[in-house]
């Protein structure tokens, strides 16, 4: 069996940030959205490892746990934001925010 | 590791006074809470008091914990900057209490938490106390952004700023990740060393523009600038000008950091690219704040205006140039703390932050319309005020590289133009204050004495740093030459 290699992991990084960004970008739905942006989040997780690992630095990877540790705060934050939001307006579609213009 | 601690000495105060002031809610009285920000903000004076300590000066030039954290001119200079705008955005935020309608003391812990992530941003030394300290800036600001829950205004803000804010920590961990895997450290001094190599490579390239991505949505540079106007609209106005001052001054000591002091090379190579950036933000945010009626949209304008003026210091790559984005920011520092204070205490009980709210001020209210006239005119830079000196700081930087670069001319060119225009609006808020009619209100405007205390010192701090102007480039000057091993 044969060992992948490092362009092959940064390939699976970089198509899994573009989803994620296509997503942030197509996307009407507030949750979906934020779930397309915690996939560009890990692709960045899956290219610090596979560097860390090729490069025989585990910085990389220690930066992988403060990327996780820093995710999960800012999703506990952003749920409830999209909560509260929902329950002002009873709805979760980017459409509606534009209450604010010139 | 004592040793150690003792670098981080005024981080850890600011976040035990943090938990202290969350603690203190719950067995304070109602009317006691109220004063709890005037306790915060005098504690904070006392921890400012502490940074010309000897004790902690003389570990300057120091690196701690496996050089992820440096304490040098620059870092101190910023500590104390952020300190300061902390301390007048508590004494703000008690003059705001009423309109929060709960969780005062939460919004205060939550100012403290994020002072001191910029604290640690001014300190980083490693990509990953950067991105850890850059995302403790912003997550608390996601909170402090949409904290008047019953108001739509600030529930869209806060959507806005989390979505984009989460888009550009992605850009800026995925730019982390390949800058790592091409230099193979997460150090400054490594990358520092190993840059100049990497120049031809396209995976460092682009990292390094990711990076700069994500620290150019935190000072709203274009073309990431376009949260700003939503959310400093939105926003609750101590949170407006937290935003503006303290969280745009982070996002550019770590750009000068990283592009003057980490990778000289590239940003020579990007001097083009820079350049356009900072064209292309001056042109923005003095072109779109010609049409506003809203006063916090109108200085949202004018701020990524300012961020495009900034940036210049970081284009021209020399010490005078850092020395006036450290001056420029002194006065910015002033000058908006005072223009959003005057702009809350005319809105008090509306959402009217209509420029005709100011219509009359200057009867109503002859110290008020004089302190927001002084600041509008620094803003506008116009001598003999701190806004004008920096703004001059600024152009002789650029002027000194001019000759033998058009294209710095061109930059010059187009950032005094952008003054030029900026005159336009800035005249529009001084016509009101004093010549417009159509007034309905003529009732004298009620100040309490520590917000009417930090006016007089923003006024005093304006002039002082505009007439009288060689103290402070001294230490402007002393805190931006970066020692580098």
């Amino acid at each position: 069996m044969m060992e992948p290699t490092l362009s092959q992991y940064l390939l699976v990084s970089g198509a899994l940030f573009a989803i994620g960004l296509l997503g942030v970008i197509v996307r009407r739905n507030l949750l979906i959205i934020y779930m397309s942006l915690e996939l560009m989040l890990n692709a960045a997780n899956v290219a610090l490892v596979a560097m860390s690992r090729f490069n025989g630095n585990l910085d990389g990877q220690v930066m992988v746990f403060f990327i996780i540790t820093v995710a999960a705060a800012e999703v506990s934050v952003g749920l409830a934001l999209i909560v509260a939001l929902y329950r002002k307006r009873q709805t979760a579609d980017v459409e509606d925010l534009a209450t604010m213009k010139l | 590791m004592d040793g150690q601690l003792q670098f981080i000495q005024l981080e850890v105060m600011v976040v035990v006074l943090g938990l202290l002031v969350l603690l203190a809610d719950l067995f304070l009285s109602e009317s006691a809470r109220r004063s709890l920000g005037y306790i915060a903000a005098g504690s904070l004076g006392f921890v400012f008091l502490l940074s010309f300590r000897g004790g902690y000066t003389d570990l300057a030039e120091g690196e701690a914990f496996g050089e992820i954290y440096r304490l040098d001119g620059l870092a101190l200079f910023f500590k104390r900057f952020f300190l300061l705008t902390a301390i007048f955005v508590l004494v703000f935020t008690v003059d705001f209490a009423s309109r929060l309608r709960s969780g005062v003391s939460e919004y205060l812990a939550f100012i403290l938490f994020a002072l001191s992530g910029m604290m640690f941003a001014s300190s980083a030394n490693d990509f990953s106390l950067l991105f850890v300290a850059i995302e403790l800036i912003t997550v608390t600001f996601y909170i402090l952004v949409s904290f008047q829950r019953h108001r739509m205004h600030s529930l869209e803000a806060g959507v806005k700023y989390l979505i984009l804010g989460a888009v550009s920590s992605a850009f800026l961990v995925y730019g982390i990740a390949l800058v790592f895997g091409e230099a193979g450290s997460l150090k400054f001094d490594a990358i520092r060393d190993a840059h100049a190599g990497l120049l031809g490579s396209k995976v460092f390239l682009f990292g390094m523009l990711f990076v700069f991505a994500g620290l150019a949505f935190k000072i709203s540079a274009f073309p990431f600038q376009v949260w700003a106007p939503d959310v400093y609209q939105g926003a609750p106005t101590p949170t407006t000008t937290f935003l503006a001052v303290g969280s745009k001054a982070a996002g550019f000591v770590l750009l000068i950091r990283l592009f003057g002091s980490v990778v000289p090379e590239l940003t020579a190579q990007w001097a083009g690219m820079l350049m356009v950036v900072a064209a292309l933000t001056i042109l923005y945010g003095n072109l779109c704040a010609l049409p506003q009626r809203n006063l916090k949209r109108l200085l949202a304008y004018s701020g990524i205006a300012n961020a495009g003026y900034m940036l210049m210091g970081i284009v021209v790559q020399s010490d005078e140039g850092t020395a006036a984005i450290l001056y420029y920011l002194a006065g910015y520092l002033f000058t908006l703390v005072a223009a959003f204070m005057i702009i809350n205490l005319l809105t008090r009980d509306g959402e009217g932050e209509d420029i005709s709210c100011l219509a009359g001020l200057g009867k109503r209210s002859p110290f008020l319309a004089l302190t927001l006239t002084l600041a509008v005119v620094s803003l506008a830079g116009i001598p003999p005020l701190a806004g004008f000196f920096g703004k001059f700081l600024l152009v002789k930087a650029i002027a000194v590289k001019a000759f033998g670069d058009a294209g710095y001319f061109a930059l010059l060119a187009v950032a005094v133009f952008g003054v030029v225009v900026s005159i336009y609006y800035y005249f529009g808020i001084i016509r009101t204050i004093y010549w417009s009619k159509d007034t309905t209100d003529n009732s004298p405007v009620a100040v309490a004495w520590p917000t009417r205390v930090a006016l007089g010192l923003c006024v005093a701090a304006i002039l002082y740093l505009g007439i009288l102007p060689n103290k402070p480039i001294n230490w402007a000057d002393a805190a931006a030459k970066i020692e580098t091993k």
